[in-house]
């Protein structure tokens, strides 16, 4: 018996070890791989971040694409009237210089014809007094006649150029291409860029109305709000494929500033509405949308600290709102 | 010039681009509006001949204006001149406006004002086509004698086109170019309707050729490779007379060959008329070769009275 209980002691403590044994065994491989699981993790979460910084660049690269074809339509209306004008205006100058000529030519061959003419000292005089009075009237008409027509086409001109000139600016404060660091930016203008760059395909299909309060600037890395902006308006202007009215106002909310982009389409459905900001999700046909729009957007804005919101009602619109932290130290300068 | 002064008709809702357009035809008799219900009624009242329309205009679209006066001064040369190119308003300046020429903006002062002038020219010599359908009897007389050729080498699309056009007219299928040469060297052809590429390459050097010798033939280009120059320099250089994308579809199909066999029917009665469709100059690329051109300019004119052009 006493061998016996020994034996059934040691044969307890031995099972009691070997399952400590196994156990520890058993977390150990657990722990490894759930270290390695996190390693791996790690490293796809850092492929995934540079995947993600990655389409950020190429749906920049996108919308780029989208802001220089909207801009060269743009272009091509005063291109067309400044280049016909300016050489419209170099024919009206030599039609003018040639009326001039002939108006000259008029009096040069009447002093050529007394010339040639024998005259008597008293008709002579008096000839050259009529000789006289006919070159200053050509002279006089010449002064006077002044080509209005030119000086409208020139006005018009001008006017085409400084539009050009804004087209540039607009394309230039868009790209950033200059900077892509963190930059007090005008939310207002960000929104006239975007429209600016959209214009063409939101053309007379829809409806602009901009309520746009005056807001403090905000700290944000330009060229990509300007990417929100630009995403939410496209975004906006395929939800009314057959035309709407698109809404865009710009507020103030506390040590917020809101951006608000409404549509009035077809709104969002229950079952896409939980789907809209993932990555590569997209309800248009394939080949049409990236599905990177709008989780661009999202990424975006949180990664300035801000919040995105989105209220939808079947028949009656869509409306986004991006809420973005106001920057203090600027507010403090200016007041 | 022309002794009488050219009347041009100009629409664009941008006044600078009027202005500019006034000033640079100032020897002709101008009018100019951005307001298309204006626009149309002075395309009536002073009877123009030549109308040079933008494409996007506020309330409604350049087409829409043009098809509108096409039908009160059916006399007059549609232009439009436009700075924007996009594929859908393209083939609706083809399909509804019947355009001339598309012309982009900024345009060449010299190449516009000539094309004005050929306009014109055009305009008050060359006799109109009724812009209405055909009668029924006619139209049943042209289904019994026109034939149709199809150029395409898809055999899908070709089922759906036979299935669609056979029971009504008398169809040939080609595939290649050498094919449809032959159908065209044998047969009455009234129309062409044309894929603007096959397997084997091009094919709407073929549709320009074509029209450049035979403008009575009313073409209709089915594709799926469409892009925006192409549809332009189809206008230009081909006078394309509808163009349709693929998949095909039964009704627009049936409507644009009823309509292009009834074009053709109208010239056939009126070739004079066919100067309107009058294609602009191209330079013919260096791999389309001269017997092939050749044998397109020498196809039988089956019209009567109708010389060949050129």
């Amino acid at each position: 018996m006493g061998i016996g209980e020994v034996s059934l002691t040691t044969l307890i403590l031995a099972v009691v070890a070997g399952l400590a044994i196994g156990l520890a065994g058993w977390l150990w491989t657990v722990v490894q791989s759930e270290r390695k699981r996190a390693a791996a993790a790690g490293e796809e979460f850092k492929t995934l971040q540079s995947t993600q910084s990655q389409v950020i660049h190429t749906t920049k690269l996108a919308s780029l694409g989208q802001m220089i074809a909207g801009v060269a339509h743009e272009m091509n209306t005063p291109l067309g009237f400044v280049k016909s004008n300016v050489e419209v205006v170099g024919e009206l100058i030599e039609e003018h210089q040639q009326q001039n000529s002939k108006k000259l030519m008029v009096a040069a061959d009447y002093l050529a014809k007394l010339a040639r003419a024998d005259l008597s000292a008293p008709t002579a005089q008096q000839a050259v007094r009529g000789a006289s009075a006919k070159l200053s009237a050509a002279l006089r008409a010449i002064a006077s006649a002044k080509p209005e027509d030119a000086t409208e086409l020139l006005t018009d001109s001008i006017d085409g150029l400084d539009q050009l000139t804004n087209l540039v600016r607009n394309l230039k404060g868009f790209a950033r291409v200059d900077s892509d660091g963190m930059d007090l930016m005008k939310m207002n203008e960000a929104i006239d860029s975007a429209l600016t760059i959209a214009q063409h395909q939101l053309r007379d299909r829809i409806t602009v109305v901009k309520e746009l309060d005056e807001v403090p600037a905000v700290r944000c890395v330009p060229s990509q709000i300007n990417q929100v902006v630009l995403n939410l308006i496209n975004n906006a202007s395929q939800a009314m494929g057959d035309g709407g009215q698109l809404t865009l106002r710009c507020r103030r909310n506390g040590d917020f500033v809101e951006l608000e982009v409404e549509d009035n389409g077809p709104g969002i459905p229950d079952d896409v509405m939980p789907k809209i900001f993932d990555p590569f999700f997209t309800t248009k046909p394939v080949g049409e949308g990236t599905g990177l729009g709008l989780s661009i957007v999202h990424k975006i804005v949180h990664a300035h600290n801000g919040n995105i919101n989105v209220k939808t009602e079947a028949g009656s619109g869509t409306t986004f709102t991006v809420s973005l932290p106001v920057d203090h130290a600027a507010l403090r300068k200016s007041n | 010039m022309s002794a009488r002064p050219i009347k041009i008709l100009c629409i664009d809702d941008e006044a600078r681009i009027l202005r500019a357009l006034k000033a640079l035809f100032r020897h002709h008799e101008v009018y100019t509006t951005s307001d298309p219900q204006e626009a149309i009624a002075t395309a009536k009242s002073a009877d123009v001949d030549v109308i040079i329309c933008d494409q996007r205009m506020p309330v409604m679209m350049g087409v829409e204006v043009l098809r509108e006066i096409r039908a009160v001064q059916p006399r007059a040369m549609r232009i439009l001149l436009t700075g924007y190119s996009d594929l859908q308003a393209i083939l609706g300046s083809v399909n509804e406006g019947e355009v001339f020429r598309y012309v982009s903006k900024p345009w060449d002062n010299r190449e516009l004002t000539a094309l004005v002038d050929l306009a014109a020219k055009i305009a008050r010599e060359a006799p109109v086509v009724d812009a209405e359908p055909i009668n029924e009897r006619e139209q049943d007389e042209a289904r019994k004698r026109v034939g149709i050729l199809v150029i395409e080498d898809d055999p899908e699309t070709q089922k759906r086109l036979r299935e669609i056009l056979s029971p009504h007219y008398q169809v040939r299928f080609a595939a290649t170019t050498e094919r449809a040469l032959q159908v065209l060297e044998q047969h009455e052809t009234g129309v062409v309707i044309s894929e603007t590429e096959s397997q084997r390459g091009d094919l709407t050097e073929m549709i320009k050729s074509l029209k450049q010798y035979h403008p009575h033939i009313a073409t209709v280009v089915i594709t799926d490779r469409a892009n925006a120059q192409l549809a332009i320099d189809l206008i230009n250089e081909g006078q394309v007379y509808r163009m349709l994308l693929k998949p095909v579809r039964i009704g627009s199909c049936r409507l644009s060959v009823e309509a292009a066999v009834g074009r053709y029917w109208q010239l056939k009665q009126n070739p004079l008329a066919a100067r309107r469709f009058l294609v602009a100059p191209r330079i013919t690329p260096s791999w389309l070769n001269a017997s092939f051109l050749e044998r397109i300019r020498l196809l039988p004119s089956r019209l009567l009275g109708a010389g060949r052009v050129n």
